[in-house]
This record gives C-alpha cells, structure tokens and sequence, in this order.
C-alpha cells in the first residue's frame, strides 16, 4: 500500500515539474523610469539582419548604441526569416511570450493591429507628420492603420520595370521611350518576343518575375498605374472595379503570350537582368561588379515605371513596431529609433539589397553604388503597397491563387476579383 | 510441508488477487512506461484535447474569443480551398500507397534473391529515406524545371513534348506524387524484405515438390504469410501520406491554382499565415476522422484478404 502511494506521489511529481517546465520564462520586467536604471531582458524579432556574420556584426552596432543609453537591458534577437515570421509571432503571443519589437513587412501592420499585437505608436508621440519629417513621406502610408500609426518604416524594396537597350534595338524599337501605360507595353512585349520552330518562347517579351502564385505584386503594380490602390486608407477593397478588370484582363492576355505561366529560371532571378526576357519586372539593387551581372548588362539596362494614370512601382520593405504584450516599452520604441537611424537603415538596406528608408536616402553609398537603387530610390514617390486589409495576411495565399485562375482562363476575371472582393470584407 | 504449506495458501487466496510476483512486474512495467505515458500525455494527448477545444473557438491569437459551435466546420466544407486540399490529400493517398506498396515489394522479392551487389541495391534504396526530405525536395525541383531540368531533357531523348511539369495544375500533382512514391520505397522494402526471410523455407519447399510454379508459390504461400507486414506497412503508408507536408510547402506551395494543396498544407496556412487558430484546429480534427477512417478500411480489407485466404 505504502509503494502504491510512493508511486502515484512520483508520478504526481513528475507531472508538476513537466508542467512547470513549460511554464512561460516571463523575461521582461517592469521598466524603471530612468533607462540607466531599467533592467530586463528585450526580445526583438529581426528578419532584417541575416544569421551570418555580416548581420550580427550590423546587428551588435544598433545594440551597442542601445545599451549606451540601456545598460541594464539586454537584447535578445531571434534572426528570423521571413518565411517563418509569422509562425514565430503567432506563437509567442500564444506561448504567453510576446516580443517586444517586431520587424515586419509592408503590408503586415493593418492584420497585426487589428489583432492588439503592436501598440500605437502614438503613445510615444508618433504621427503620420512626425513621421514624414525623418521618413520618405511615400513610405507613410505603410505604417497606418485607421489613422494611427504602429510601426517606423526601416527600408523599402521597390520591384521597377526594366528594359535591355541591346534587345530593344535589335527589335526597332526605341530604348530612350520606354512604355507609359499597359498597351504601349503590350505592343512593344509581343515584338520582343521570341520563338523557336516548335513555337517555345526562347526570349519573353515581358518578364513578371512570378511563379505560380506569384503575381499579386504585378498585379499591385498595374492597377497602381490605372490610378488604383489595392486598398484604400480605410481598408475597403478597390481592385474589384473596372481598374481591376482591366488590369488583370490585361494581364491575361500577356501570359501565354509574351511568356509562359510560371517562367523562371532556375535562380529565380529577374529575367531581364540575365538577358532571357526583354523588358520585364526586376529588383531594386543590382550587382554590377564581374560578381553579379557586370558592368556591361547594367548598362545595357534602363530602369522606369509605368505612368499611365499615376506612376507606380510595387513597393516592400520592412517596418518596426512595438509589441502590445511588452513589458519594456519605451526601452523598445528607443530600440526601434536606433534601428531607423540613417547608419542602421543603410546597414539593413545594405544586407536585404534595398533602399533606405529615410528622407535623405539619396545620399547613401548603398543608393549611390548602383543603377537601380538610384533609380528606385529618385522613384518612391511612385510606391503602390500591397495590403491595407485587417485579414490580408489570410487573404494573399488566396489572392495570388486566384488571380492564377483568372490568368489561365479557369474563372472570369469579373468573378474572380468580385470574390476576392468579397472575402476582403 | 513446505510446498503442502504454500499450495495450501495459495488455495486459501482468494480468486482474482494477483501474486506478489504479478503485482512487481505490473508495477515494474508501470514504471518504465511511466516516462512514454507522460510524453503522450502532455504533448500528444493534451494538445488533442485542446485541439478540439478551439476548433469550436473563433481563436485567432488577439487575446479574446469565444466558443462558435459548429460555425469553423460549417464555414470549412464551404471553403474551396478546403475542398481542393481534401480532394488532393485524397487523391495522393488513393495513389502513393498502392503503388509505393507494390513497388517496394517487387524490389523486396528481387532483393530477396542471391544476386550480386546485394549489399549495394540495399543502401540504394534505402537512400531517400535518410535523406532530408527539404533536400530531396530541392533536387526535385531542379528535375522537374521545364527548361533547365533533367526530366524534360530525358524526355526529349524519346521523342516526349516538354511538360512544365510543378507549373501545370495538370501534372503538379502526379509530379508530386512520383516524389513521394521514391521517398517512401526503401522504409517499406526493408519492412517486406525482413518479413520474406521470415517465409518459411518448409512451406515454399514442399510447394515446389507439388510442382507449383513461381506466381503459385507467390499467389499461395508468399503473399498470406507477409500479412502482417501488408498491415503494418499499409498503416504507416497511410498516416505519412496524410501528412506529406515539406514535400508541397518546398516545391509548390499548394499550387499551382490549388492543385496541389494538401490537408496540412491548408492546415498551416490558416493557423500561421491566416492566424486562425481555431479554424485551423476543425481541419485538423477533420484530417484525424478522415486518417482513422482510412486505417479502419485498410485495415478491414487485410482482414477481408487473410479470412478469404
């Protein structure tokens, strides 16, 4: 009897200390009012930074510029990627575990505030004109959500449109007038492709650098040149009308044309920079040392944006927010001022091959070192976002799913923007 | 007087009290799975439960919800995607385990025979298995790239049209599922391989002495006696096809145009990219009847085999 009890008292024993275990850590503490004073533990979410050397160094240089002003606070990054951003953000907040800053992308604060993951930032004085004094007021926007902001925009990653003069001319046609609107496009496109005997496009005319799923940033893109954003300030859906139509119509009528569905190489690079598409959709930063593409195919190529109704180029980046859970909140909203200093902007924007986000971006070496940074960063006035829905984040799988239905006949266009529309709401 | 002494006190005990020998090993036994138990309970049973729970939830990580009733499952059988990856899993199932089952066990009976580099067709097969799915996944990709790939190229040598193989809704999905027929070959060679030396030698010996041919001797003495492996084999075929999940989520993320979403898939995408947790949890719990029922029907028709033998 007396082993009986022994037995079931240690499995009791075990259980409480597995359940124990699993206990939440609770690494944030109260802050003091002085920072000098404030101890704990700050847990930042930063894709921005690669796990490489090259990124912690760039990382450990925001850190100890923090910790001059936070000596007691210890910063505890998590590299992640964007691939596993949300999964690491999803189940913090479940764990009871929430990070105290979150780098996120465009597109991402609506869903998030939405849901009481970031805190408003205008308890630390943000607004949307405070804001468009240090940031590209373009990238404003982006961080709104019903007229508050919650995040300060880190760098932005612009996908222009490109053209190889050497292929334009081969064509008859002018490389110095590059396409305004869709149809200009289009027409120049079906010269520029190319076809063997067996009717295989062996040079697309237009390259949407998307695979299957993929053309939702294209898409964003078009309609942004019709006038259009993909969402309104508010959240309402304004793809569904006839912008949309025409733009996806459009779009239908180019795949299959000017290239096959889904064509990428096996890098998954531009197109247009290895010379296998003409024109087509392409990064904000190139390499034109003998490392990346060369000097020779950065010249031969011309970068520009559509401007049919307004001139736009689909725009990402990455933004930092505070979390609502954190328990360190001004030591995290002076982390994410030291991460959108113009020497940490350039840092990130130098390791994710973009732009700064930063008024005075057009001054920085990574802006300065290549043709399409230049360009893209004289062009953010053009910037069209994706997102801007609370539930966008459950939308986009389905949106690039969709649009893919539309752009192999398998549902109307009018159908398939009318239920994306819907599920918008 | 001893032994009188101890057959008296046995006969004296009551019916149904174990021995002091019984109840150390039941205790014993206890105890060493007492490590097992708790794992199950806490990370296998536990989250079951909770699974269940929010799957009658609207929990979507924003810190307030509230019990929905049915609404998740409602709203899930009227979801297309839903639809699609049910079709899908359905389908990959219906097809992979049949075929991988049959494949590995023609590859069993040949490696079951005395034939050289016996040792090498062995590790051969077994290879995939060992291998990162993410890795293999990642070679597949390159073979099935529709203009750099090898699968076009060898095609091209018979005369075959170029297919875009991953980025056609037509062939994405057989693609998918020859890759896991691959993968899947060596776990299940090794299965029947052990289960043919355990044939016994008696039986196929006394068939050959009645002059049966080879297909006799397989139809009649092989294949009853590897039912206990068809069973294992078809059960575990079963569970891991239903969770194929790295193989879609590196190759093609569920499309093209869904043709290739599976249950997990769909799955993952509404608790991580949707943020719907409880929405999430009725698929799952959805995918847990679907696998049982699968495992049930499996495992009637080997019973129906075996009792028709």
């Amino acid at each position: 009897m007396a082993r009986r009890r022994a037995g079931i008292l240690s499995l009791a024993v075990a259980g409480t200390l597995a359940l124990s275990a699993c206990g939440s850590g609770g690494a944030s503490t109260a802050p003091a009012s002085n920072p000098a004073e404030a101890t704990g533990t700050l847990r930042v979410l930063v894709p921005s930074y690669p796990a490489s050397n090259e990124g912690k160094a760039a990382l450990d240089k925001v850190v100890a510029s923090f910790n001059a002003k936070y000596p007691k606070v210890t910063v505890e990054p998590d590299f992640a990627t964007f691939d596993t951003l949300n999964q690491k953000i999803s189940t913090s907040i479940a764990g009871g575990q929430g990070y105290d800053v979150l780098v996120t992308g465009i597109g991402w604060v609506p869903p998030f505030a939405a849901k009481n993951v970031f805190e408003d930032l205008s308890s630390f004085g943000a607004t949307a004109d405070s804001l468009g004094k240090s940031t590209d007021p373009a990238l404003v926007p982006a961080s709104e959500f019903k007229g508050k902001v919650y995040a300060l925009p880190l760098i932005a990653a612009p996908k222009p449109l490109a053209l190889r003069k050497s292929l334009f001319e081969k064509a008859g046609l002018d490389p110095t007038k590059p396409p305004t609107t869709m149809d200009e496009l289009k027409a120049d496109a079906e010269k520029l492709t190319v076809k063997d005997a067996a009717g295989n496009i062996t040079q697309a005319g237009f390259d949407f650098w998307a695979g299957p799923g993929g053309y939702r940033q294209d898409f964003v893109a078009l309609l942004g040149s019709l006038g259009k954003p993909l969402y309104d300030g508010d959240g309402n859906p304004q793809f569904a009308g006839a912008e949309g139509t025409q733009t996806l119509e459009w779009m239908k009528s180019m795949v299959n044309n000017v290239q096959k569905y889904g064509a990428q190489n096996a890098a998954k690079s531009p197109l247009v920079n290895t010379g296998e598409a003409a024109m087509g959709f392409t990064g904000g930063y190139i390499d034109c040392s003998d490392k990346g593409v060369g000097k020779a195919t950065c010249d031969d190529l011309v970068y520009f944006n559509l401007k049919d109704k307004d001139g736009s180029m689909f725009t990402g980046g990455q933004l930092a927010s505070v979390g609502k859970s954190s328990k360190l909140k001004s030591a995290a909203w002076d982390f994410i001022q030291e991460l959108s200093k113009p020497e940490a902007e350039s840092g990130i924007a130098a390791l994710n091959f973009a732009v700064p986000a930063g008024k005075d971006s057009a001054g920085s070496e990574i802006v300065k070192s290549n043709p399409a940074s230049t360009f893209v960063a004289a062009n953010l006035g053009d910037a069209k976002f994706e997102g801007g829905a609370a539930n966008w984040l459950e939308l986009r799988g389905t949106f690039g799913t969709s649009l893919d239905d539309a752009l192999l006949g398998k549902k109307p266009v009018e159908d398939t923007l009318k239920a994306l529309e819907q599920q918008s709401k | 007087m001893r032994a009188a002494g101890a057959a008296h006190a046995r006969a004296a005990r009551p019916e149904g009290r174990k021995s002091r020998l019984t109840r150390n090993q039941s205790r014993a036994g206890w105890l060493l799975l007492s490590p097992a138990l708790l794992h199950s309970t806490f990370f296998l049973a536990v989250p079951a439960v909770v699974a269940i729970f929010l799957s009658f939830t609207d929990y979507d990580f924003s810190g307030t919800w509230k019990l929905i009733g049915t609404e998740n499952y409602v709203e899930l059988f009227q979801d297309p995607r839903f639809q699609a990856a049910l079709r899908n899993t359905i389908a990959y199932t219906l097809v992979v385990v049949p075929l991988s089952m049959a494949l590995a066990l023609l590859i069993a009976l040949g490696l079951n025979l005395k034939i050289r580099g016996l040792g090498f067709f062995r590790t051969v097969y077994y290879l995939p298995v060992v291998t990162a799915t993410v890795a293999a996944a990642s070679v597949w990709l390159w073979i099935y790239h529709p203009s750099a790939g090898l699968a076009n190229a060898v095609g091209s040598l018979f005369g075959l049209a170029r297919s875009e193989w991953l980025n056609d809704p037509g062939t994405a999905l057989p693609a998918l599922m020859a890759v896991g027929i691959w993968q899947g070959l060596g776990a299940k060679m090794i299965v029947y391989l052990a289960a043919l030396q355990g044939v016994s030698k008696e039986l196929l010996e006394a068939a050959n002495l009645d002059g049966a041919n080879r297909w006799q001797v397989f139809r009649n003495v092989i294949w009853p006696a590897l039912g206990p492996a068809h069973y294992f084999v078809l059960i575990t075929a079963i569970v891991q096809t239903f969770q194929v999940f790295d193989l879609v989520f590196v190759m093609t993320k569920g499309g093209p145009v869904n043709s290739t979403t599976v249950l997990t898939f769909d799955i993952y995408n509404n608790a991580f990219e949707g943020l719907r947790l409880g929405y999430a949890s009725a698929e799952t719990v959805i995918m847990l009847i679907l696998i049982a029922v699968f495992i049930y029907l499996g495992g009637r028709s080997q019973r129906n085999t075996q009792d028709g033998q």
